[in-house]
């Protein structure tokens, strides 16, 4: 009979110093057991691929150009941005329900009391949940590359555009999740974690969208005749900030510079007096601002474990 | 009554006590306790207090190393909030509480690896499999990797589970699966293993499989502290009891010397053939005798309660002094004075 012994003997496995986490092993045990692993990426892939080919249909359809011939490169893009944007839209929805049941399902099944009276760390507790259920989301973002590269068949679109995607997919995850494991830490109840990281999640997503349009409209309707530079660097501040804390216009704006600008890392922009100036391109903020963010949350969730009921 | 006829305080399982002495012929040693002095658990002053409901106060307790210590009273009467913050838990509101010396609230770390815990609940995750779940709570102790394996068929061994290693832990039964968590709690080889209502829930042959476990333990050195609202388990297995009531101990110590402190009077029957009176007379000379009660017959024999206090001794005197005379004895036994009538005494009845 095979034993635990002679199969970890074997193992050539480059994760296994993460696999050290007791709770990440057994976490990754009990995700990919059974069925279910299975049918959830089945199912993203059949919703995402879906999609696509619809894209497909319709954008072939709809981007002949002017010498009756499909306009690869722009069928190319609009294939590749809307695979991102429902993957972005899955991974909203999907992560937090990965990850609000991590603490306070503890809870639920009386196991938390034995964690606590082990001698597990809070953070190896708090890292397990979280890179399991990032580890299958992950997988998820990847088993969706051959999708977003079908747009390599139309041009357009380059390696680097699916790298930044992945990276504020994945920083997006990163975030969602510590949320979730956040919320699921502090209330004891799943149901309850899961409602406080959708709102939390839905707030960020209205307050940052309002946000951005409002200081773009408020810039676009400048006189330049009236406003000062110092104004609409503030302005343009603002709406940086906006943009930057939304994944849908970081990605949108990123791609907007990267077509009309050429670059990757920067972009330049242009005030109304005829001034120019160099800022970092959206993506870079947006993955520094919530990997940090998630680092914090991450540490709050641990202080609150380290509590000790009075 | 006797060990053959336990009784329960609270009977949520009368029907699976009363058939439960057809399996307990054999009663296992116990072991015994080398110093009493020599604490392993001890709380001084201890209180706790949600709100303006004082669930513990003033808390003395006292586990001497090897102990097999039975933690007794009703419902609501604090027993799983000492647990809790015996295994560092939740935090004393005062006082102090120490095992091995280390104290619960500077050294939880310490503390920790120096207990096993089984909490009033099953606790066991249902997606996994039996070794899977040893394997997940050894890791967490920081056993090392290649150690696991051998000490995962050890514990199962142990318990009595090593058939059942390959199968998820929601195929098993209650017993097991309260056998697999007390497997779970000998994982970092703790000294000191703290039980609440480890019986609680569980079968007659389940009761019996966990108390003979419990005695195995003990006399592989482990100190059990362990809860229990049923007198019938204490009185079976324990060295030492603490009666707790509204939060105070009430009594507590060696068992036997609990029995003589609050029962200081021990009873004798006597059956005789005839020649009562001679008896009585003869009786009457030995030394610390309190009292002679004529009992109803029995099968036309003669039976009379004889009240007294003292040692062993006294009762080899009083059977001397019935032999010398040629008085016909067809049975002389002392009737052990139970835990309950015991616990009625120390308790008042302020909780259930």
């Amino acid at each position: 009979m095979e034993t635990p012994a002679t199969r970890t003997r074997i193992s050539l496995n480059p994760l296994r110093p993460l696999l050290r986490n007791p709770v990440a092993l057994k976490e990754l045990r009990g995700r990919m057991r059974g069925p279910r692993a299975f049918v959830v990426l089945t199912c993203y892939l059949i919703v995402v691929g879906g999609f696509t080919t619809l894209l497909y249909i319709a954008g072939t359809a709809a981007t002949y150009n002017t010498t009756g011939e499909v306009d690869g490169g722009t069928l190319g893009r609009v294939l590749f941005g809307s695979v991102v944007a429902i993957e972005l839209f899955l991974v909203t929805f999907i992560t937090p329900a990965f990850t609000a049941g991590s603490i306070s399902g503890e809870h639920e099944s009386q196991t938390y009391d034995l964690l606590r009276t082990t001698l597990l760390p809070e953070r190896q507790l708090v890292f397990g949940k979280l890179f399991s259920a990032l580890a299958y989301v992950f997988l998820l973002l990847l088993a969706a590359i051959p999708l977003q590269s079908i747009a390599f068949l139309f041009g357009g679109v380059d390696v680097e555009e699916i790298v930044i995607s992945l990276l504020v997919l994945l920083a997006t995850a990163i975030f969602l999740g510590n949320i979730g494991v956040y919320y699921s830490a502090i209330t004891h109840r799943t149901l309850r974690a899961n409602i406080m990281t959708y709102v939390t999640i839905l707030a960020v997503i209205l307050v940052t969208t309002a946000g951005a349009v409002i200081a773009l409209a408020i810039v676009e309707g400048l006189d330049p005749s009236t406003s000062s530079s110092g104004s609409e660097w503030v302005l343009l501040v603002a709406r940086g900030i906006f943009v930057c804390l939304n994944p849908l216009t970081t990605l949108l704006s990123t791609q907007q510079y990267l077509v009309n600008q050429q670059t990757l890392f920067t972009f330049k922009y242009t005030f109304t007096d005829g001034t120019t100036t160099t800022l970092p391109s959206p993506w870079i903020a947006f993955t520094i601002f919530y990997l940090l963010l998630s680092v914090a949350v991450f540490f709050a969730t641990t202080r609150h474990l380290k509590r000790i009921e009075g | 009554m006797s060990i053959d006829n336990p009784e329960v305080m609270e009977t949520p399982n009368a029907e699976a006590v009363a058939e439960a002495p057809i399996l307990t012929e054999v009663l296992p040693e116990l072991p015994t306790v080398m110093d009493e002095q020599d604490l392993i658990i001890e709380t001084r002053n201890l209180s706790k207090r949600y709100g303006r409901l004082q669930a513990i106060s003033n808390l003395n307790l006292q586990v001497p190393r090897g102990a097999i210590y039975g933690f007794v009273g009703p419902n609501g009467a604090g027993k799983t909030s000492t647990m809790r913050i015996l295994t560092t838990l939740m935090k004393p509101s005062g006082g102090e509480a120490y095992i091995s010396g280390y104290s619960v609230v500077t050294a939880p770390r310490e503390v920790r690896r120096s207990i096993g815990y089984m909490p009033d609940f099953f606790g066991v995750y249902e997606d996994m499999k039996v070794w899977e779940y040893l394997d997940f709570f050894a890791a967490c102790y920081e056993i090392p990797e290649a150690q696991r394996p051998g000490l995962i068929n050890d514990l199962l061994e142990l318990v009595d589970l090593a058939h059942r290693r390959d199968d998820m832990v929601d195929k098993l039964s209650r017993g097991m699966k309260q056998r697999l968590c007390l497997a779970r709690t000998l994982a970092h080889d703790p000294q000191v293993l703290i039980l609440d209502e480890p019986a609680s829930g569980l079968d007659p042959r389940a009761r019996i499989e966990i108390r003979e476990l419990l005695i195995e333990l003990a006399k592989m050195g482990k100190t059990i502290f362990f809860s229990s609202h049923i007198l019938a388990d204490v009185n079976e297995i324990c060295t030492h009891i603490g009666i707790i009531e509204a939060g105070q101990m009430v009594a507590q110590g060696p068992i036997k010397a609990m029995r003589q402190q609050l029962m200081p009077h021990r009873v004798l029957v006597i059956t005789l053939l005839g020649r009562m009176d001679e008896a009585k007379e003869a009786l009457l000379h030995v030394e610390g005798i309190l009292g002679i009660v004529d009992l109803p017959p029995e099968d036309g024999k003669i039976r009379i309660k004889v009240e007294f206090t003292g040692e062993d001794l006294r009762m080899s005197e009083m059977l001397q002094a019935l032999t010398s005379k040629g008085i016909p004895v067809v049975n002389f036994a002392e009737e052990s004075s139970d835990l309950e009538a015991v616990f009625m005494k120390a308790t008042k009845g302020i909780v259930s």
